[in-house]
C-alpha cells in the first residue's frame, strides 16, 4: 500500500468558547480602543467576546434561563442534537440552534417569540412520545429537565396514540455498580457519550443503532463503566435514564437542604453541595468552580459522605477505665489524660493533615501552654505521602494522590512532618478528622485519639494502650479554611449540625485550660 | 405571648342561665314525650345498630393491592409530601426482580410505610395526591384502640382486606 496519500484536511480554525459562567465583557475605558462586538438578546444589548455563542452571551450575562437546553453542557463539546435552545435570529431563514450559533456583530435575537415557543412545544411532545410517565417512582423527579420544560413548554396534550418504544433488554441494566441505565427514560441527548469521550477521555459509553433503536450502552459490555467520575453522568444527565446506585430510591430530592461546602477527600478540594435532610447527610454534588473543579467531581469524593454516618464513628468522649473505653463527659475525660500528661517524661502531639488551617494554627499556639515541652509535627501517611511535594495527579482530571485536603495549609502554619512516620514519645496524642494516615508506632505505645475515629480504625491500631479518645467533628460539621494543592485557599462553613457529643478543637483546648 | 382578657358583656338574663336551662330542658321533654306517645325513637342500639354515613366519608386508611397480593404503592412519596399533618412516614426500597411480576412498572417498593393515626386529620388529601390509587381511606370510623403504638399503622395492617371502601 505505498500508493496511499496522506490527504491534510484543513479545518478553519475557529476558537470556541467552552467553559461557561464568564464574567461579562470588559467595555474599555479608551475611546479609541476597537469596541467591542454586540448582539441583541431580547430588546437589550450585550457586549461579547468574538467566539462566544448566543448561548454563552446568554451564560456571560446570567440571562441563560431563558434558553432551555438538553444537549448543551458549559463543560463539554458543543453537539446541537435536540433542538430545544433554538431561537429566533432576524434575518435568518429558520429558527438557529442558540448552542452552535456563533454570535455576530448586529444580531438580533429574540428568545420568547411565538414562533420560538411553538416550536419548543414541538420539540417537547416528540420527546414525551416515547418518554415514560414514571415519575413518581423515578428518582430525577423534582430536578428533572424534561419535566420542568414539559411544564414550562409543554403541550398539555399528545397527539401521539401509538404504543410506546419500550428497551426489554435495558429498563433496569446496571452499567456499572454505581450507575444504573433506565433506557425508556432517555432522550438521547448523548451528554454521557461526550463526557466521556472528551472530559474523562475513557469513551466507555457508546450510541449503538440508530433513530427509533438507538441505545446506550457500555463499548466494552463485560467491563460496563470504568472511568471514576460515574457519579457526574447522573448529575447532567438531564432525565432519569442515569441514576446513582447510592442515591438510587434513599430521597426524594425535594425534601433536601442544600448547603456549599468542599470535599475533603483528597488535596484538590472540589467545591461540593452537601444535601441533607434532618442533619443526615444523602448525597454530594460538584458545584462549579472554574478554578478548582470545574463541574466535576470524583466518585471516591462523592461516596465519602457515608463516613459521617457511620454507626460505629466515635460520637462521645470515651475514658480508659479497667481496660475498656467507656463513655464520659469532656471534663472527667481532661481531667484524667492531664494526670497522665503531667507524669509523661515526653508528650508528642501529631496533626492530621485534614486538619484545617485554622485548627493546625490554634493548636501550635495554644497546646505549649496547656501541655509544657509537648512536640508538634504533621502527618499525613495516604498513598505513601509525606509533604505536598510528593502529591501529584493521578488522572487527567481532577484525582490526586494526596487523600487529605490541607497538607499545604498545615505545612504553611510551621509545623513540621514527623520524623520517619513514627511516634516515639512516652504519650502520643493523634490528631485527625477521618481522613489522614495513622503513624507507625510501638506495640505498647501509649496514645490518646483526637478528632474522627472509627471503632475499626482503633481496633485495627497496632497498641492496646489507648488512655482516651476525644470526639471530634469531621470536615462538613465545622468552620475552616483549606489551601488546595494549587494554593487556593478556599472557606467553608458547617452545611450539617454534629449529631453527638464531638466538641470543636477551640472548646476542648479551652475545657482543658479552665482545669487547671 | 402575653395573656390577653377579654371582657364580656352579658345582659341580666344570660347571667341566670335560666332561659338555656328552660331551652335544653324543652328539647328533652319533647323527646321523652315522643318516646312515651308516638314510640319514636331517638337514638340507636350502637354495636348492633349503625348509622348509615356517606359513601364519601372518609375514615381508616388502607393499600389497595392487586391480584398477586402485591401492594400498588410504589413509595413515590407524594402523601408524605402532601400530608398537612405529617403522619406518614415511608422509607423506600427496590422490589426483588422475582417479586416483580409487572417488570419495571413496580421496580420500587415501600419496605415500611407508617401512618400515625392519632397525628391524622383524615383530610384525604394522601388519596387525592397517590398516582397509583395505592392509598385510600375507608369508610371505617372504628378507630379507637388500646395502646398508643396501635394507632401507628403499619405496611401489613393497611394492606388488610377492604372490600369497596369498606
Amino acid at each position: 500500500m505505498s500508493n496511499t496519500t496522506e490527504i491534510e484536511i484543513k479545518m478553519p480554525k475557529v476558537d470556541l468558547n467552552y467553559s461557561s459562567f464568564k464574567k461579562p465583557v470588559q467595555v474599555s475605558a479608551d475611546p479609541a480602543a476597537k469596541p467591542n462586538p454586540k448582539v441583541t438578546i431580547d430588546g437589550k444589548v450585550y457586549d461579547f467576546a468574538p467566539g462566544d455563542t448566543i448561548m454563552q452571551v446568554a451564560e456571560r450575562y446570567k440571562i441563560h434561563e431563558e434558553i432551555p437546553r438538553y444537549c448543551y453542557h458549559p463543560g463539554m463539546p458543543i453537539a446541537g442534537s435536540c433542538r430545544m435552545c433554538t431561537v429566533e435570529v432576524e434575518k435568518a431563514p429558520k429558527l438557529m440552534t442558540s448552542c452552535s450559533t456563533p454570535a455576530a456583530d448586529g444580531m438580533v435575537v429574540h428568545t420568547r417569540s411565538e414562533k420560538v415557543v411553538k416550536s419548543r412545544t414541538g420539540v417537547m411532545e416528540f420527546l414525551l412520545t416515547n418518554h415514560p410517565l414514571d415519575c413518581p417512582v423515578c428518582d430525577k423527579a423534582g430536578e428533572c429537565e424534561l419535566q420542568d420544560y414539559n411544564f414550562e413548554y409543554g403541550p398539555m396534550t399528545s397527539n401521539f396514540k401509538e404504543e410506546k418504544r419500550v428497551y426489554e433488554d435495558s429498563t433496569t441494566k446496571k452499567l456499572s455498580d454505581k450507575v444504573t441505565l433506565n433506557m425508556n427514560r432517555c432522550v438521547h441527548c448523548e451528554r454521557c457519550v461526550r463526557f466521556t469521550d472528551d472530559v474523562t477521555k475513557t469513551s466507555d459509553l457508546v450510541m449503538l443503532n440508530r433513530g427509533y433503536k438507538k441505545e446506550l450502552a457500555a463499548a466494552d459490555e463485560e467491563r460496563g463503566l470504568f472511568n471514576d467520575y460515574q457519579g457526574c453522568l447522573t448529575d447532567f444527565c438531564p432525565v432519569g435514564a442515569l441514576t446513582y446506585n447510592d442515591f438510587r430510591f434513599e430521597k426524594r430530592v425535594w425534601f433536601l437542604e442544600k448547603k456549599a461546602s468542599i470535599c475533603d477527600r483528597c488535596s484538590k478540594g472540589c467545591n461540593i453541595e452537601v444535601h441533607s435532610e434532618k442533619d443526615v447527610v444523602y448525597r454530594y454534588m460538584p458545584i462549579f468552580n472554574e478554578q478548582v473543579n470545574q463541574h466535576w467531581m470524583c466518585d471516591e469524593g462523592r461516596s465519602s459522605y457515608q463516613s459521617l454516618s457511620n454507626p460505629l464513628r466515635i460520637i462521645s468522649p470515651l475514658m480508659k477505665y479497667q481496660d475498656a473505653l467507656h463513655s464520659t463527659s469532656i471534663e472527667t475525660l481532661l481531667g484524667s489524660i492531664s494526670k497522665e500528661l503531667q507524669s509523661a517524661s515526653s508528650v508528642e502531639l501529631v496533626v492530621g493533615t485534614d486538619a484545617t488551617c485554622e485548627e493546625a494554627a490554634y493548636l501550635k499556639e495554644k497546646m505549649p501552654e496547656v501541655i509544657k515541652n509537648i512536640r508538634l509535627s504533621y502527618y499525613n501517611g495516604t498513598n505513601n505521602v509525606t509533604t505536598s511535594k510528593d502529591d501529584q495527579k493521578l488522572d487527567n482530571l481532577l484525582r490526586m494522590k494526596d487523600k487529605t485536603a490541607n497538607t499545604k495549609g498545615v505545612e504553611e502554619t510551621g509545623l513540621t512532618a514527623l520524623k520517619n512516620g513514627e511516634v516515639s514519645s512516652e504519650i502520643a496524642i493523634l490528631f485527625r478528622s477521618g481522613r489522614a494516615g495513622i503513624p507507625k508506632m510501638k506495640a505498647d505505645q501509649k496514645l490518646i485519639l483526637w478528632g474522627v475515629w472509627t471503632q475499626e480504625e482503633i481496633k485495627a491500631l497496632p497498641s492496646k494502650n489507648i488512655l482516651g479518645v476525644i470526639a471530634g467533628l469531621s470536615t462538613i460539621e465545622k468552620i475552616g479554611s483549606f489551601k488546595n494543592t494549587d494554593g487556593i485557599l478556599q472557606k467553608f462553613a458547617p452545611a450539617i449540625v454534629h449529631r453527638g457529643n464531638g466538641l470543636s478543637v477551640k472548646s476542648v483546648v479551652s475545657a482543658w485550660k479552665s482545669l487547671k | 405571648m402575653g395573656t390577653v382578657n377579654i371582657s364580656r358583656k352579658y345582659t341580666a338574663t344570660q347571667k341566670t342561665y335560666l332561659w338555656a336551662i328552660f331551652i335544653g330542658m324543652k328539647i328533652t321533654f319533647k323527646r321523652l314525650l315522643q318516646g312515651f306517645f308516638l314510640r319514636k325513637n331517638n337514638t340507636i342500639q350502637y354495636p348492633e345498630e349503625r348509622r348509615d354515613y356517606s359513601q364519601r366519608f372518609r375514615g381508616m386508611h388502607f393499600i389497595s393491592v392487586d391480584k398477586n397480593k402485591t401492594e400498588n404503592c410504589t413509595a413515590c412519596y407524594l402523601c408524605q409530601t402532601v400530608c398537612p399533618a405529617e403522619c406518614i412516614h415511608i422509607i423506600a426500597d427496590e422490589r426483588d426482580e422475582d417479586n416483580n411480576p409487572d417488570g419495571v412498572k413496580k421496580e420500587k417498593r415501600p419496605l415500611s410505610f407508617d401512618i400515625d393515626a392519632l397525628r391524622c386529620c383524615f383530610c384525604g388529601f394522601c388519596e387525592e395526591a397517590c398516582p397509583k390509587d395505592a392509598i385510600k381511606l375507608s369508610r371505617n370510623y372504628e378507630l379507637a384502640v388500646t395502646t398508643r403504638d396501635d394507632a401507628i399503622y403499619d405496611l401489613d395492617f393497611l394492606k388488610r382486606d377492604v372490600k369497596g371502601r369498606g
